[in-house]
């Protein structure tokens, strides 16, 4: 048979936000007119979905609905440090700041509303636009309480700063504490291997990836698909060369990348074991998605054909040699073993 | 050339433009008629960023003359929701999260429109293949069809249209709910403007002149014809810097445009703004640049040998950073393990191809400060570097993060926004560059391509005792982001295993290749494949399963990890048993098993794609359920 099918698993780990160095992140939450809030950080969506993520994160600690909140003003001018947009540092550097500045925000405004109604401010409760004091009658509309904090000259303004405990790595042996929180994630690749062409394709990938806790679990699985299939572009076609410093795959024509029919079907499972240090339990998925694919390719192929690519991307011209290599050794092993 | 004049009925309304002569469909719909939902990916037919519907039928406007629109009924992504109500296929776009940063996504939702006009039954398999021609770079696809599958089944009455509503929320609970995006109804609809849909009033366009040659001494730079050019408003080289010319993300080691010296191919060596981009591009073509060329290096262990040639005079031995760790004895531990597995990996250099080529604006405020727009991934550190680069205080200079179409690193270096700044000082009006695709591959950073050579050992029981990994990586020109790659290859690479003896060296070199810099995953993806496939070697020869293997020398919670932190709760167990319930593994040693394992073909596994079997050979059945 010509078409051969295997499977192979790999495992892998990562670290979340800025890698041996102290991370911080800064924000600042407003619960503003008609119900509404404002959040300012220094970021904007890259494609990972954190707007919404934000917008999650604000609503449920003002006690609000996500579509109340407006996120600005990613601008160094206008908006507090929130450094960079990348090393899966999003949900959780910007995450965890503005639930620390929600809450920020809602402390102010609670204090109001406690003495306005003469209770305890911590029996005071907030969601999906409402706001009371548990066991009392007293309940109102989120606009009306921002109404109240501000006739008593109150604006309930809030602000965050998040940082990170960890250091940098010793020039000699690299100790260090690079990251304060860790993922960890496994998957499972299914091939099947054509060896009349050597063409590979990824039938399927199961993922499981611990991601702390997941403010938004269909995100969170779209990270992983796309992780997973950059990675199998990686892991089969994807391959910038150059000659002589000058490249000779300028274009798309040449610089092959995975269309939707090289997808594999992809099954996600989000596993989550919170981060005890932020006040959300968050950790990250972006990068992690997709350190474990390739591996778990590769082993599939072995597993379907006996060869082990070693060098990247296992293109059909690579499998095919290496199964007639494959083929030289046995016939070389057969004959020795009958002589 | 006059120009040309051009009627037609463009989403539902009639227009009459005159249009340059050479223009495309393209820009027509997007400079003449500001519809800047439709996309200019690769301008070469190849990534359906630019689909448009042209008389009902869809095309790719990069490579269509405008002078076809004559007469013609044109739909762009604008059209779709007119009303102002989304399309059901745009709703089901927004209901299952099909987009991410968007850019390739008005295309999407015109590739799949065309499918279910032309089949209101399309079939899961024929949306995939109506689909091929257009490149989506963020979201690995999935939930692209499960839209399109669910705007199909909602038009036809096979689902209700409550199945495009949002999920219900209890009571407040936001975070853990699958609240749609935010940002979806701006990007289904082709609304949302990256930096390059922005125009400004009075802006000018800019051109890059780059080097062609990977090494080579400038011997003198003639601006002098270029100004000359009717239109040119400025040029700018290094010799317009007025403060300390050098960014990077670890290394401050790259001028704004090569300085004395170009070190790759396709490097900046000036830059021209102008009333258009045509005249921007005929006058960076008119800058005389002599070179001198220098013996170059394309080879990073090469590059480190005794006399090879120097590409930065600080680092004569051509290394970026080596990172070492060290843990135990590895020399003695390995040799007394049971088995030892010695092996050598390549990884490539691999492209970002964020639909997004680079982007951005820069204009000097009322107040003089210096503002750039761009699809910037790190926008505080950009307004360090470059205050320091143009002399101003920090409250001087302002950036401005647009809207990513697609980043992975590829957006954290600052490798345009210095000549743009200083174009915009010298004219002080806005001015705006977009990359072309050809340059945004053949300029921007890589991923860190990697050798990485590799002993492991283990004991007869499947205990993993001692790693020694070396990887020397190919950085490029300039140190960008090699020093962090560096680092974060060497903290992970050994993988999630508690090992006693340890051995870790990352190593970046500069050479005379493109770049390497940020991406995704950022070093640990090359070493961890290297790791991970070392298990799966060790756990056939000794006879386990790769699970098992794994599981005898995971770190386990207060592990303490290659660089000697002690962790606190430690997910692997959890993951690896969660992982290999969901797909029904077999056990067994990874003993080229094949197709003789019982968990093939699941409902996990797609179906094997038979587009070449026609030519090939008949297709042959592995699927579990027939087979058995
Ligand atoms: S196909 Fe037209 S821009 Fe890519
Ligand atoms: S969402 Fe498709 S390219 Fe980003």
């Amino acid at each position: 048979m010509a078409r051969k099918r295997g499977r192979g698993m790999a495992a892998s780990w990562y670290g979340i936000a800025r890698t041996a160095t102290v991370d911080r992140a800064g924000a600042w939450v407003e619960i503003d007119d008609g119900g509404t809030a404002k959040v300012i950080t220094g970021v904007t969506e890259i494609g990972e979905g954190i707007l919404t993520v934000l917008a999650q994160i604000a609503a449920q600690e003002v006690g609000i609905r996500p579509e109340d909140v407006t996120i600005g003003d990613n601008d160094t001018a206008r908006s507090p440090e929130a450094a960079h947009a990348g090393a899966t540092r999003q949900t959780y550097m910007i995450g965890n700041v503005v639930a620390l500045a929600a809450r920020d925000a809602r402390a102010k405004l609670d204090a109001v509303l406690a003495k306005e109604w003469n209770v305890d401010v911590g029996t005071i409760k907030a969601a999906g636009g409402e706001i009371w004091a548990e066991g009392t009658n007293h309940r109102i509309e989120m606009s009306e309480a921002v109404h109240l904090s501000k006739s008593r000259g109150v604006v309930p303004l809030g602000s965050g700063s998040f940082g990170t405990d960890t250091t940098g790595l010793a020039a000699d042996d690299g100790a260090g504490r690079p990251w304060q929180a860790y993922v960890f994630g496994g998957q499972v690749a299914e091939v099947e291997v054509d060896t009349v062409t050597g063409e590979v394709q990824v039938l399927g990938i199961w993922a499981a990836h611990d991601v702390g806790r997941a403010v938004n679990p269909r995100g969170v699985e779209g990270q992983i698909e796309g992780g997973i299939v950059q990675a199998v572009g990686q892991a089969l076609m994807e391959d910038y060369k150059t000659e002589k410093g000058q490249t000779t795959t300028p274009g798309f024509a040449k610089y092959i990348l995975p269309t939707s029919l090289d997808v594999p079907k992809i099954t996600s499972v989000i596993v989550e074991d919170p981060d005890p240090i932020g006040p959300l339990g968050v950790k990250g998925i972006g990068e992690p998605a997709m350190v474990p694919t390739i591996p778990a390719i590769m082993n599939a192929i072995y597993d379907a054909i006996g060869v082990r690519i070693m060098s990247l991307p296992a293109t059909p011209e690579k499998v095919l040699s290496a199964l007639r290599e494959k083929r030289n050794r046995d016939e070389e092993r057969a004959r020795i073993v009958a002589e | 050339m006059p120009d040309l004049k051009i009627e037609a009925t463009v989403n539902g309304r009639k227009v009459s433009k005159n249009v340059a002569p050479f223009a495309r469909l393209l820009d027509f719909v997007r400079d003449d008629l500001n519809l800047t939902g439709t996309k200019e990916g690769c301008g070469a037919g190849e990534c359906g960023t630019c689909s448009v519907f042209v008389d009902g039928v869809l095309v790719k406007s990069c490579l269509v003359p405008a002078a076809k629109a004559k007469g013609a009924k044109i739909e762009t992504v604008e059209g779709l929701a007119r009303s102002g109500e989304l399309s059901v296929l745009q709703k089901a776009f927004h209901k299952t999260g099909a987009s991410q940063c968007g850019y390739c996504i008005p295309g999407m939702v015109m590739a799949a429109t065309a499918a279910i006009r032309s089949n209101p039954l399309v079939s899961d398999d024929e949306i995939k293949e109506r689909l091929g021609g257009n490149i989506c770079r963020c979201t690995g696809y999935s939930k692209i069809f499960e839209a399109v599958e669910l705007a199909r089944d909602v038009m036809n009455g096979a689902r209700p249209a409550t199945a495009l509503q949002e999920e219900e929320v209890d009571e407040g609970q936001f975070i853990g709910a699958n609240v749609r995006r935010l940002d979806a109804p701006s990007k289904v609809s082709g609304a949302l403007r990256y930096a390059g849909d922005t125009v400004m009033p009075g802006m000018l366009h800019v051109a890059v002149l780059r080097s062609p040659h990977p090494h080579a001494r400038i011997v003198s730079i003639d601006t002098s014809a270029a100004e000359a050019l009717p239109g040119v408003e400025a040029v700018v080289t290094s010799a317009d810097v007025p403060g300390v010319d050098g960014f990077g993300v670890f290394v401050h080691d790259q001028p704004v445009m090569a300085k004395g010296k170009v070190r790759y191919v396709g490097e900046a060596v000036a830059a021209v703004a102008a009333e258009d981009e045509l005249t921007a591009k005929r006058a960076a073509a008119l800058i005389k640049v002599v070179f001198e060329a220098l013996p170059a290096i394309f080879d990073p262990d090469e590059a480190m040998k005794a006399g090879a040639p120097i590409v930065h005079d600080y680092a004569p031995d051509n290394v970026t950073k080596h990172i070492p760790i060290r843990k135990g004895d590895v020399e003695k531990a390995l040799a007394e393990c049971d088995l030892v597995i010695e092996n050598t990996y390549e990884t490539q250099q691999v492209e970002h191809a964020y639909l997004e080529p680079e982007a951005g604006l820069a204009w000097v405020d009322h107040d003089g400060v210096v503002t750039v727009l761009s699809p910037s991934q790190n926008i505080t550190n950009h307004r360090h570097m470059l205050s320091r680069i143009i002399a101003k205080p920090i409250n001087k200079v302002r950036f401005i993060m647009s809207p990513v179409g697609g980043g992975f690193g590829g957006k954290e270096d600052m490798i345009y926004q210095g000549m743009l700044a200083l174009l915009a000082m010298k004219t002080g009006k806005p001015v705006r560059l977009v990359f072309t695709r050809e340059e945004s591959i053949a300029t921007t950073a890589k991923r860190h391509p990697a050798r990485i050579h590799y002993r492991s050992g283990f004991m007869r029981d499947g205990r993993l005792k001692a790693i020694a990994l070396r990887m020397v990586s190919d950085g490029g020109a300039y140190g960008l982001s090699t020093e962090g790659v560096m680092r974060k290859a060497a903290i992970l690479g050994a993988g999630p295993y508690d090992i006693q003896n340890l051995q870790v060296d990352t190593i970046g070199v500069y050479t005379n290749n493109t770049p390497s810099g940020a991406f995704r995953s950022f070093g640990a993806l090359q070493t961890q494949f290297a790791t991970e496939t070392q298990m799966d070697i060790a756990a056939e020869k000794l006879g386990l399963d790769p699970f098992e293997i794994r599981r005898i020398n995971m770190m386990r919670n207060g592990a303490i990890t290659h660089t000697k932190q002690k962790l606190g709760s430690v997910s692997i167990g959890r993951v690896l048993d969660q992982l290999e319930k969901a797909a029904q593994w077999e056990k067994g040693a990874p003993a080229q098993r094949g197709d003789s394992r019982g968990d093939l073909g699941t409902d996990g596994a797609r179906r094997a794609c038979a587009l070449d079997a026609r030519f090939v050979e008949a297709p042959t059945k592995t699927m579990k359920s027939e087979v058995a």
